[in-house]
């Protein structure tokens, strides 16, 4: 696997057009558009491991609520 | 504001002083020629009084009150701004009454997600961040003027329209004893946020206002928690709400909370509502127990608001005057004391003879780079603290939730503190030398080094330029000594510091274990030329004392 990742400073860009892409959204659409970019952006990544760790995190972000 | 039944200056903690109004020569038609006339005694008038006095250069420094700030408001001082109170000679007591930190916490649904820890070390004199509140700053450096034959305060007297000619400003005064006109070289705009001498030119602060308004509100409280900023993101008592909280001085501890979409202000600030919300944040979100009593409380908005330019003719504006921004990130009265020491320093050289009045062109593009600077950040912070929209408010959920675990996403919890600016693009800024691979750049603050114990760096800086000199025992060659002695001899304010590898030459500072030469990217042989302020003009890994000239009349505004 290879440990190349995106730098903060383009995360962030990322974050804010996500931020203003959901809010063109009518909410009820907001998670089948989440899932259609999930899978957009997994195609991308060349290994399934680092895809698998990256539903991981995210699972482990929602336990706390 | 303060509980029914108290006064503006009735604190619990805080025994406000009473400023007399003193009758100036004008009411008795003497007239008087002021050299610098400052606006406002604030933090950020007052401190530009004490830089123009450190350079020999008298003010008189007018406010309308009759005592200091009605509450705590800017409570966090950096150490950049801890750095201009040394050279001002006033850190002494500030140092000993505020509250020094390094480190915050982030809570995400009542848990903690991030640690942040701002840059430190055993190199510093001082702490990244100190909590005081304002009305101890202003008195501090009120006394520290009061020891200066060089400012003289006027309390009582409100300056009510401003006019300048070719060659100077006049300043109408009402005081209780009658009005009169004030005649003065140059003036400085300290005069704040609603400031009368921007409304007497007709100029105004451009920029964008964000939505949302939050309440600042201080509890006198008995609680161990050390000194940190906490901020709390989605807390089960006040889910929709975003919550800063920091240690003051004398028990007293800041609770920051934002009002909601549908939220009326005026309500929102009546006394019972905050002591309502108050008692919900103590208990349940900070998880104290013990009594709390309610000191001072406040509303304010979230701006990013400045002046086009910050000089006018013979007027600068420094401070809230030029420019408000946002509260996250402490920036409005770390930069404004920025503004009054390079102001003040610009100031003193011109009417001192080191430079003409074209060196005051730089202050605008100086002071406004570094507030167009948090206005990049600023954004940012706000949307993260208080998002705007639903789709902020996920994406931010999303952010701090992955932070738990993720260090990847813990950049986004990050306060993005305010650090100090470099005057990359100034004109009084010459070319980098490429030898260099470490060391502040031209533009950039010398840093601190320690020297032995209790002795810095920056505790040897004289009161003008310095040239910080490398050398193996502190040796100077004959040519350099020249070059200085011709340099002081024009009446240049410039002082030698002599760094050296080891012990030799008498009066040089011994680098004691490789960092001071280490931090400054600096062989035998290497110099910096930094300004009255810290700032670097130019550095040379291997000075030829010739370029010593060219360097300092670039630095004092060019010929």
């Amino acid at each position: 696997m290879t440990g190349s990742t995106l730098p903060f400073d383009d995360l962030e860009r990322v974050y804010e057009r996500l931020a203003e892409t959901l809010d063109a959204l009518p909410e009820e659409q907001e998670s089948h558009f989440l899932a259609q970019l999930a899978l957009a952006l997994a195609h991308r990544v060349p290994e399934v491991d680092r895809v698998m760790a990256a539903i991981d995190e995210a699972r482990e972000g929602t336990s706390g609520n | 504001m303060r509980p029914a039944g108290r006064s503006e200056t009735d604190s619990l903690y805080f025994d406000y002083p009473h400023f007399p109004f003193v009758r100036p020569p004008e009411l008795d038609a003497q007239a008087i020629r002021h050299r610098v006339a400052i606006v406002g005694a604030g933090p950020v008038g007052v401190t530009a009084a004490l830089e123009l006095a450190r350079h020999g250069i008298a003010s008189v420094v007018l406010d309308d009150k009759a005592t200091v700030n009605d509450g705590s408001r800017a409570i966090c001082i950096s150490r950049h701004s801890f750095e201009i109170l040394q050279q001002l000679g006033v850190d002494g007591p500030f140092e000993q009454k505020g509250l020094g930190w390094t480190q915050g916490r982030t809570y995400f649904r009542d848990r903690e997600i991030y640690r942040f820890q701002m840059p430190h070390s055993d190199q510093e004199r001082f702490y990244p961040m100190y909590n005081l509140q304002q009305q101890y700053i202003e008195q501090f450096l009120i006394d520290k003027a009061a020891e200066s034959e060089l400012v003289e305060m006027r309390w009582q007297s409100a300056v009510t329209d401003v006019s300048q000619g070719d060659d100077g400003v006049t300043l109408e005064v009402t005081t209780p004893e009658g009005d009169y006109l004030l005649e003065a070289d140059y003036l400085l705009a300290a005069d704040g946020a609603r400031s009368v001498v921007r409304k007497a030119f007709d100029l105004s602060l451009h920029g964008e206002a964000y939505e949302g308004r939050y309440v600042i509100a201080d509890v006198r409280l008995e609680s161990d928690f050390p000194t940190e900023r906490r901020a709390f993101f989605h807390s089960h008592a006040l889910p929709d709400t975003t919550i800063l909280v920091h240690k003051q001085p004398d028990d007293i501890w800041r609770i920051d909370y934002q009002l909601g979409p549908g939220e009326d202000p005026e309500q929102a600030v009546e006394e019972a509502n905050i002591r309502e919300r108050v008692e919900l944040i103590v208990r349940e979100v900070m998880q104290e127990s013990g009594d709390w009593e309610l000191e001072w409380w406040s509303l304010y908005k979230a701006h990013t608001l400045a002046l086009d330019d910050y000089r006018h003719g013979r007027v600068l504006f420094i401070g809230d005057s030029a420019h408000l921004v946002p509260i996250f990130g402490v920036r409005g009265l770390n930069n404004g004391l920025a503004d009054a020491a390079n102001a003040g320093w610009k100031l003193a050289c011109v009417l001192n003879g080191q430079a003409s009045d074209r060196l005051l062109d730089s202050y605008s593009p100086e002071r406004r780079g570094a507030t167009l600077d948090v206005f990049a950040n600023a954004g940012k912070s706000t949307r993260f603290m208080t998002p705007p929209t639903p789709g902020y408010a996920l994406m931010r959920d999303a952010a701090l939730a992955l932070a738990f675990h993720n260090d990847y996403a813990s950049g986004f919890a990050n306060p993005r503190q305010v650090t100090p600016y470099t005057y990359a693009e100034s004109p009084l800024t010459l070319v980098d030398d490429p030898a260099f691979e470490a060391g502040p750049v031209p533009g950039a603050p010398l840093i601190n080094r320690r020297l032995g114990d209790n002795d810095f760096l920056l505790d040897h800086l004289g009161i003008g330029f310095n040239l910080l000199h490398f050398s193996e025992k502190g040796e100077i060659e004959h040519a350099l000594q020249q070059w200085l002695a011709a340099i002081q001899a024009k009446g240049i304010d410039l002082t030698l510091l002599r760094l050296a590898r080891e012990p030799g030459a008498e009066g040089a500072l011994v680098d004691p274990d490789g960092s001071l030469f280490a931090g400054y990217g600096a062989a035998p042989g290497t110099a910096y030329l930094a300004r009255p302020d810290r700032h670097v003009a130019v550095r040379w890994k291997s000075l030829e004392p010739t370029a010593l000239d060219v360097a300092l009349i670039t630095a004092l505004g060019g010929e």
